[in-house]
């Protein structure tokens, strides 16, 4: 089996994108870096410095100097004040820093929807700018931005305590920095150890991509039937044996590089400083030129050398591997959109004209249109079928500028469509997709698309009641109110594919709009409520401009003009009687579409 | 309060049984690695811990006694050697062993999860709270549900530091454990009170996190991209995000600021009251006044009572509270684990030989949990080698009436039986053998299309190819039928549109060798060409077996042998496409709203025709 490696190891500017998200998060709300900071340095402080190197000293030079026991209790209640004091000050941060790391997720996320919705629809369905985005998206919802803030308080924190460490053991006798410098070389090993990690798991990402889909198939609703009725579970199961087999080996091959790193470090942060420290107090011990508290208070500097730089390389790693991340959030928010607006306000729809236009997928290498040219006028009603791939719904994209084509020019009333604000001009369109979706909010705001006072629930009730959805929605307790899917409420409304497809086209009924678009909006329904809904939609669209997409010849059959697409190309254009008697491609798939029913016809005759 | 009392005691002893249920679940796949892990844990971290309280007091005590002092030379050697080689064994078994072996136990628990999930029954899938309390969190758990292995391994190795150094401490004097025991006795009740508000706090958190997630996976999420931007409804949206954060906002303030309150009690309380003064106090006096405790005794004690305290901390609080949270997710494994599935295995195999005749006998269905029956009163007898067409509304009852075909679930009443064996009495992969299945919301794999087309490994390539272009499937195919589908990892992967993957679907049908076809709603996808020479293409490819297809389409249903009009869950018309026309019932009414548009059409077309 063959997998396809992402791309090399990526380098990103670690210092640039730490400072971009530090400022994001400190406009977001100042009081996490700041809170996160208190805690942090309150914490390494008290554990790294004044318990273990400023108490055992001060205690063990009393003792040592057979001090009097009031002077020992005099620093003990001493002691005592300070370390309250900073347990304080690491109580209040941890208190501050909870509420403050949810509010600055909750304002990066307006932030981060606001530029969402002026991205280009094509960056969607481009996968590496999507595979970004998710990795950007996650840098919110998987908490980073406070993991940032607590490892920049770690490491000021621990830095100051580790300074102070060394002045204490300085003050001893400065050779015993001699067996700390190693300690302090673990940050360099543990660099290289962590990118060897980091290679190793990046190797492995696409096995474990692998792994997580075939994890999904498993247990989702979605496959579960297929997983019953066919072998395709064996199918799987044994792709995700190559695919952990294939970490193996990564595994393996990572083996001894990481084996030699971890042991290197640990011979530099714990073997050295302790046994030297033992052996050069041994011998100072013996040349009668060494104290107890001394020696205790160096052995236990170690301790807090190890514990900071352990802690400061952690957090220099966890920096480096965020920045990553950063990057991707800084890319998304730098993002230019490519469709852009303009300043036209698009006003009363007079025309709709394709001139020449053709337009090829970024990244495609065959055109999905090429050189279409039609106008759509005012009241018009125009269908637009073709074979699946034909084109059909790339042209509906265009038209709501999705996308700007690649060639030629679109112009609504004369203008090109790149002149017009953006929500102006999509404000024109009302449009129901073939893909459609409903939001877990009341069905009256799903149809309103806002928050319905009493006036919005009453059109939405009519819009309802034309899209053949209100004996449904009549039926629940809350009726307008109830909110659709189970998602977070208890009592919401489970609705099947058609019901779904009813809400949706509903919001057409409910708004005033130019042009209708209509994809496919009776692909889920069974035939009466697709002729009821077709009706609906006629009484609605009446005296308006219409675009219809579809497959099923029927409706086409009344449009003012049908456009064949074919191949991308427009290959027939006329209403229906000028296409039949063309005798192309329309009228050959008319014909064989209506076959069968010319025959169910005749046997009804005969009857 | 009583009660409340009691409910933790009891999740102290359900908090045990569940860890021991995980210890023996990841043991019954790799007993090697379970036990390896917890003598690695005690070999990383004692030696270290025993060397800053015993080292150091056997140094200072050789000074303080001051004869012979070389005798140091004696304890640093020890110290190297035990130092040295604990800290080789364990990287040897971290780097070289560990990291393998725990890759093999998670694709050991996967396989034993996903099998347990093919087994359970669609109707556990189908209630909600099932799918979404068992399936759906140990989906999203599974990879991470080892590493409570390392918590475990902690927490041991900090249990055996624990005593052993506590051992130590009550040789040098056994009023400082004494008065360790006092301070952590005294103090420790706190943490159960932190630990229950932790758990209030993520409960009530996951419940407003839920909210606030979905409207922001709206904003994430390539699916509705296109419906944000045309219809104005982001400021809603946006609100309901707000709306929904601030509540976490909220309950993370009302919940953190007990939390830390009553943290910070046990933490001053433990750590700074009990350790550094009241246990340093006694020390100072035995030192100082009673000159009952050397130098190095003192010593040892401070940093031996220093790590007691941390791992007091370690072991009571944290562990606790996470042990009771991922001891609800064991729970979770355990009753998943547990859970049987309620179809029962018939003892006979299945022939999956020539068709025989289906017969459904007063069959009526419930779905569990629904008060209605979807089907009800069920009749009907399918010959071999018929052709049988299921219309009906929008949730007539005729996916879940292939569902019971199939043995997907079980009738309420009545009976289905094939060549007069009830299909309870034969194995269900025997049974399910006898069927190719087509469905609505057939799915695509990220496999090749081979295997896609087969369902199963290994297919064969001849067989594959005929079946699509049976189908008239003709999208080419860079790598014939090892062409690998979905980008989901491979970006050469081929993507099929809509109708491309629906013939695709159909195609299955085709490649198995079986004598009986389901395909429901084989041609919604597809524009009329296609449709037109799928409907030939399925009633000639599929000539030598039984066929039951469902369509809204009822262009499809003239050329079947035989409709069944289905409406609330009952067949209400049945009969060749002429009889039922004549009958002028439900299909007349349905076929001719449809047959409308094309017969007027026809119509023009004849003209043409004449004109011509």
């Amino acid at each position: 089996m063959r997998y396809i490696k992402l791309h090399e190891e990526t380098k990103v500017p670690i210092f640039r994108n730490v400072v971009y998200a530090f400022r994001l998060v400190w406009k977001a709300d100042w009081r996490l870096p700041v809170t996160s900071l208190l805690e942090e340095f309150c914490n390494s402080f008290l554990g790294l410095f004044v318990r273990n190197i400023l108490f055992l000293k001060t205690l063990l030079t009393v003792i040592d100097s057979n001090g009097d026991f009031r002077q020992y209790v005099r620093y003990l209640l001493w002691f005592l004040l300070v370390s309250g004091l900073l347990q304080l000050g690491q109580w209040y941060g941890s208190y501050a820093n909870r509420a403050s790391v949810k509010l600055v997720l909750q304002r990066l996320n307006n932030k981060l929807f606001q530029k969402a919705c002026t991205l280009d629809v094509s960056c969607y369905e481009d996968p590496e700018f999507y595979d970004k985005y998710q990795r950007a998206t996650t840098v919110l919802s998987d908490g980073y931005f406070h993991l940032l803030c607590i490892d920049l308080a770690v490491i000021i924190g621990d830095f100051v305590s580790f300074l102070l460490v060394v002045a204490t053991v300085i003050s001893i006798n400065p050779v015993y920095l001699l067996f700390m410098v190693p300690a302090m070389l673990v940050f360099a090993v543990e660099t290289k150890k962590s990118r060897a990690v980091y290679r190793r798991d990046f190797a492995m990402t696409t096995n474990n991509r692998v792994k997580a889909y075939i994890k999904r198939t498993m247990f989702l609703r979605d496959y579960a039937k297929d997983m019953r009725t066919s072998n395709i579970f064996l199918v799987l199961l044994q792709r995700f044996e190559t695919a952990t087999r294939a970490n193996l080996v990564i595994l393996k091959e990572y083996g001894l590089p990481l084996f030699l790193y971890s042991t290197l470090s640990s011979l530099l942060s714990e073997f050295i400083p302790i046994v030297g420290t033992y052996a050069f107090a041994g011998y100072q011990f013996i040349q009668g030129a060494m104290t107890i508290s001394g020696f205790s208070v160096v052995l236990t500097a170690i301790n807090s050398v190890n514990g900071a730089t352990w802690a400061l390389a952690e957090c220099f790693d966890e920096i480096s591997q965020m920045a990553l991340f950063f990057s991707n959030l800084r890319d998304f928010f730098e993002y230019e959109p490519q469709i852009t607006d303009g300043e036209l306000e698009a006003g009363k729809f007079e025309s709709l004209e394709f001139r020449d236009v053709s337009f090829t997928y970024p990244g495609a290498e065959q055109p999905s249109l090429s050189h279409v040219s039609f106008t759509l006028h005012r009241g018009e009603t125009l269908a637009i079928v073709g074979v699946n791939g034909a084109g059909k719904s790339t042209l509906v994209k265009l038209m709501m500028r999705f996308y700007d084509p690649t060639a030629g020019e679109i112009l609504y009333n004369g203008r090109s469509l790149k002149d017009y604000r953006l929500e102006s001009l999509r404000g024109v369109f009302a449009a129901v997709f073939q893909d459609y979706r409903n939001f877990a909010v009341s069905v009256n705001e799903n149809v309103m698309c806002r928050d319905c006072n009493e006036d919005d629930k009453q059109r939405a009730r009519r819009a309802i009641v034309q899209s053949g959805a209100w004996e449904k929605i009549s039926s629940f307790e809350k009726q307008g109110d109830t909110v659709l899917t189970r998602e977070f409420e208890e009592d919401g409304a489970g609705l099947s594919g058609g019901e779904n497809q009813k809400v949706s086209t509903a919001r057409l009924f409910a708004r005033e709009f130019e042009i209708a678009v209509l994809d496919e909006p009776s692909s889920a329904l069974d035939p009466v409520a697709e002729a009821q809904m077709y009706n609906h939609l006629m009484e609605a669209t009446q005296n308006k401009t219409v675009v219809y997409i579809s497959h099923r010849l029927s409706s086409a059959a009344s449009s003012d003009r049908i456009l064949v697409l074919d191949g991308g190309k427009v290959a027939e254009s006329g209403d229906h009687r000028s296409l039949l008697q063309e005798g192309g491609i329309y009228a050959a798939m008319f014909r064989k579409q209506a076959a069968a029913y010319r025959t169910g016809k005749e046997v009804a005759s005969d009857a | 309060m009583h009660n409340k009392e009691k409910e933790t005691k009891q999740s102290v002893t359900t908090i045990f049984s569940n860890v021991i249920y995980f210890i023996r679940l990841m043991f019954s796949i790799s007993p090697l690695f379970v036990v390896t892990d917890l003598i690695w844990g005690v070999i990383q971290f004692l030696p270290p811990r025993l060397i800053s309280v015993l080292g150091m007091k056997r140094v200072i005590d050789i000074v303080e006694s001051g004869e012979r002092l070389e005798r140091i030379w004696g304890a640093v050697i020890v110290i190297a050697v035990v130092l040295g080689v604990s800290h080789l064994l364990s990287w040897l078994y971290r780097e070289f062993y560990w990291n393998i072996a725990r890759e093999k136990l998670s694709m050991g628990l996967s396989e034993k999860l996903y099998s347990k999930a093919r087994s359970l029954d669609l109707s556990q899938y189908d209630d909600p709270e099932y799918y979404n309390s068992f399936i759906l969190t140990i989906e999203t758990s599974a990879d991470n549900i080892q590493n409570l292995l390392n918590l475990v391994r902690n927490y041991v190795s900090s249990l055996i530091s624990f005593f052993t150094i506590g051992t130590v401490l009550a040789t040098i004097d056994p009023l400082c454990l004494v008065i360790i025991l006092a301070v952590v006795l005294t103090f420790l009740p706190l943490s159960r009170k932190v630990g229950a508000l932790q758990m209030g706090r993520r409960k009530d958190n996951a419940a407003l996190h839920r909210r606030s997630d979905y409207f922001q996976r709206i904003f994430y999420l390539q699916e509705y991209t296109k419906e944000v931007r045309m219809h104005g409804i982001r400021p809603l949206l946006v609100d309901r995000y707000n709306d929904a954060a601030q509540a976490v906002v909220d309950n993370q303030r009302k919940y953190w600021k007990k939390i830390a309150f009553f943290g910070g009690v046990q933490d001053f309380g433990i750590q700074t009251l009990g350790f550094l003064f009241l246990l340093l106090l006694y020390l100072g006096y035995c030192v100082l006044v009673k000159k009952s405790l050397s130098a190095g005794d003192f010593v040892a004690s401070f940093n031996g009572a220093y790590q007691i305290a941390m791992s007091v901390n370690f072991l009571t609080v944290w562990a606790l509270s996470v042990f009771s949270e991922r001891g609800k997710m064991i729970e979770k494994y355990r009753e998943f684990l547990s859970t049987r599935p309620k179809l029962k295995d018939g003892a006979d195999t299945a022939p999956c030989a020539e068709p025989e005749t289906i017969e459904i006998k007063d069959l009526s269905f419930t779905y569990p949990g629904n008060d209605e029956a979807t089907l009800r009163d069920i009749n009907l007898t399918i010959k071999p080698y018929e052709k049988i067409a299921l219309v009906g509304y929008n949730g007539a009852g005729k996916t879940t009436l292939t569902n019971l075909l199939l043995r997907l679930y079980d009738p309420t009443e009545g009976s289905i039986t094939i060549g007069g064996q009830d299909i309870r009495d034969v194995t269900r992969p025997s049974h399910i053998d006898r069927f190719a299945a087509v469905f609505q919301d057939f799915q695509t794999y990220a496999c090749t299309i081979g295997e896609n087309v087969a369902m199963d490994k290994a297919p064969d390539a001849g067989r594959v190819l005929q079946s699509l272009e049976k189908t008239t499937f003709r999208k080419p195919l860079p790598d014939g039928v090892n062409t690998e589908l979905l980008r989901e990892f491979s970006d050469s992967g081929v993507m099929l549109s809509g109708g491309e993957s629906q013939k695709m679907a159909v195609a299955r049908a085709f490649y198995k060798n079986c004598p009986y076809a389901i395909l429901d709603e084989p041609s919604a996808n597809l524009d009329p060409i296609a449709e037109y020479e799928l409907n030939r293409a399925m009633l000639e490819g599929a000539a030598h077996k039984t066929v039951i297809f469902i369509s809204h389409r009822l262009s499809t249903t003239v050329g079947a042998d035989r409709i069944y009009v289905m409406e609330n869950g009952r067949i209400v018309e049945s009969g060749t496409h002429a009889e039922l026309m004549e009958q002028n019932g439900t299909y007349a009414y349905m076929f001719r709203l449809q047959a409308k548009k094309y017969a007027e059409g026809s119509e023009e077309e004849a003209d043409e025709e004449t004109d011509a």
